[in-house]
């Protein structure tokens, strides 16, 4: 009997196509819309994929997130570099910066300056050039992807940075921000020379503990002794997500849409298998009146509907994935970002929809009076 | 077991009344009828007289309101559902006015049906279907669709599926309506045939065909006419006629010899 329900299902191909399409575009929906959203708020945190050293962040106590900058002074980061458990405190320094191109036109790019004698806080991966040349007055490094966005400027071009000159001497790799701008590397003390107010400024305070100490005891310390606020990476991933997602619109606006997608996507879904037994009720009334239990009938309708649901989230899934592959291309201005754990988010949606669906039209299938068949 | 006399169909008292209030239908009003088996009984009478409600309940798809329904012993009223529905797939074969054949399965896949139904493997169920759909002339057939065979094909498909479970009582609702005259009378052929046949323990088997269409009256063994729910006492001039003098349903003295 089972074998029967896959072949009703299967060789009624109009129908067939129907449900594995609409099933396809449901999971499509979903995941992509979910991969675009946490993709989008994974960005917000790209400043901080690109730092793997220190383990605390400390930074002003109002600061809310890795986007936000409020400058703490130098006695403060004198004070932090004391507090026990501290292995060493580097600063750090992020800020948006105005770029002049040779063709007279400006961008807005991501300033990050790392300590000039120790690095911390380097890109990730550099292509092109040396980390040493780095420390020369007035040199920048370029984050490839970003280059499209700068005229692609060359090792030895020179490019204007807030009014004043900046030379190319190396092309990194590190993860955009939230807002795409192109990444451009520098030490702090030039960084700071670039971005006039920042003088005498610092954004962050990288820190790593010493060997052996715990990590939230420090930072609690810091806290304590500097007044200052001390996160950990993690902490201050969530700080910068949190803030994404109840301080702009985006959470709301985003969020929205996603949950509508979610919805809609999950509604097609019951909808369509619903539709899909509703039309074969009278084939199902024919069993029923040979003799089928209601048992047997309703393990068909659902035979029939975890078929259809696992062909169609195959193929949206997979769909999706390619979709979020080809966000990966460094530069991609989409940054989708799919993970299991949206995948089986999605898959549970589906199921229980499916199901629901299912039993929907099961109902109807039980209730059945076998007497419509002399209908 | 009760009064039944060794008849295969016995009902007493049975009424059937549709909707409540302002709306209700009374479908049946009071059915008595006693048929023994081997017999081949058609019965006739006006549109919406009850006929279709009346072969609904002789076949368990359809509760009585009152009044006892016995089939070859089997007290449908006496049963849960899952007991009669698993009786009904021993007991019955069907065949439909509208043939009722599943469009997505071919030919010796929707024969095999009630074989399946009963828990026989495909193999086995296709081999039988295929034997008896060979019997009724769609040897050919057996992996074409529905949709490609003409209404009399599907009919004879319907009829195969109806006897591939050798049922002992089959109930055929307006078998020949949706064909041509040459064709239903072939069609009642392999109904009669049905009705001198076995069922699968080799005991007689009992067919009621209900029909509107007199040109095939001459195929029963007897015909019970229906008016208003209840059955005639003796059967009207016209159908009478039609039906080259079978013998009619007498309520007093149940059954008539031919
Ligand atoms: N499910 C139902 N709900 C309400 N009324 C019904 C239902 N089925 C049948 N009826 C009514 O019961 C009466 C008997 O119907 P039935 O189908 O048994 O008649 P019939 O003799 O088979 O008619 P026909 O020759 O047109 O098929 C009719 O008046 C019909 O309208
Ligand atoms: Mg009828």
């Amino acid at each position: 009997m089972y074998r029967l329900a896959l072949r009703m299902l299967t060789r009624d191909t109009g129908k067939y196509l129907a449900l594995v399409v609409g099933l396809t575009f449901a999971t499509l929906l979903i995941t992509q819309q979910g991969s675009i959203f946490l993709g989008l708020i994974k960005r917000s945190t790209g400043v901080l994929q690109n730092v793997g050293q220190p383990d605390l962040w400390v930074c002003d106590p109002r600061v809310q997130t890795v986007l936000e900058i409020r400058n703490m002074s130098d006695r403060d980061f004198e004070r932090v570099r004391t507090v026990p458990g501290v292995a060493w405190a580097e600063p750090f320094f992020s800020s948006r910066a105005t770029v002049e191109l040779t063709d007279g036109s400006y961008k807005t790019a991501q300033l990050i300056g790392v300590d000039r004698s120790t690095l911390v806080g380097q890109p990730p991966e550099v292509l092109v050039g040396s980390l040493d040349d780095l420390r020369a007055p007035d040199a920048i490094m370029v984050d490839e992807s970003s280059r499209s966005k700068l005229a692609y400027p060359e090792i030895g071009d020179t490019l204007k940075l807030n009014d004043r000159r900046a030379v190319v001497v190396g092309i990194c790799r590190a993860k955009l921000g939230f807002d795409s701008n192109a990444m451009i590397y520098t030490t702090f003390d030039n960084a700071r020379r670039f971005t006039p107010l920042g003088r005498e400024k610092i954004p962050f305070i990288l820190v790593k503990t010493q060997e052996g100490a715990d990590v939230p005891t420090v930072a609690s310390s810091i806290r304590e002794r500097t007044g200052l606020g001390a996160w950990t990476r993690d902490e201050m991933e969530w700080l910068s997500t949190r803030f994404i997602l109840t301080q702009t619109g985006i959470g709301i606006n985003f969020g929205t849409t996603v949950l509508l997608g979610f919805i809609v996507g999950l509604a097609v879904t019951a909808a369509i298998f619903y539709q899909f037994t509703i039309e074969n009720l009278k084939h199902f009334a024919v069993l029923k009146a040979m003799g089928t239990r209601n048992g047997v009938l309703v393990r068909m309708v659902m035979l029939q509907a975890i078929t259809v649901g696992a062909i169609g989230f195959g193929i949206g899934s997979g769909l999706a994935g390619l979709f979020s592959l080809q966000g990966r291309r460094p530069g991609a201005e989409l940054a989708p970002y799919l993970p299991w754990q949206l995948l089986l988010m999605c898959m549970a949606g589906m199921l229980v929809c499916i199901v629901v669906g299912s039993i929907l039209s099961i109902r109807k299938v039980v209730r059945l009076e076998p007497a419509v068949v002399f209908k | 077991m009760s009064a039944n006399n060794g008849g295969a169909l016995h009902l007493r008292g049975v009424k059937k009344t549709y909707g409540v209030g302002e709306n209700a239908v009374r479908a049946l009003r009071g059915i008595d009828l006693d048929v023994p088996s081997s017999q081949l009984v058609m019965l006739v009478g006006p549109s919406g007289c009850g006929k279709t409600t009346l072969v609904s309940i002789l076949s368990g798809v359809l509760d009585a309101d009152e009044g006892s329904v016995e089939v070859f012993g089997v007290d449908w009223r006496a049963l849960r559902s899952a007991e009669a529905t698993k009786r009904r797939s021993e007991l019955m074969g069907f065949v439909f006015q509208s043939f009722n054949l599943i469009p997505t399965l071919n030919v010796v896949e929707n024969t095999s049906v009630p074989l399946l139904v009963r828990g026989l493997g495909e193999r086995a169920a296709q081999r039988r279907a295929a034997e008896l759909l060979i019997e009724v002339g769609l040897g050919d057939r057996l992996k074409s669709m529905p949709g490609e065979l003409s209404g009399g094909q599907q009919q004879r498909v319907a009829i195969a599926r109806a006897l591939v479970g050798k049922p002992r009582l089959l109930v055929c609702d307006e078998p020949t309506a949706a064909l041509d005259g040459r064709t239903g009378q072939r069609i009642m052929e392999l109904i009669q045939s049905a009705a001198r046949g076995k069922d699968e323990a080799g005991r007689d088997r009992v067919v009621v065909v209900v029909t509107h269409d007199n040109r095939i009256f001459h195929y029963a063994d007897r015909i019970i006419e229906m008016e208003d729910g209840r059955l005639k006492p003796t059967l009207s001039q016209h159908v009478l006629e039609e039906s080259h003098h079978v013998p009619t349903f007498d309520p007093a003295d149940t059954i008539t010899q031919k």
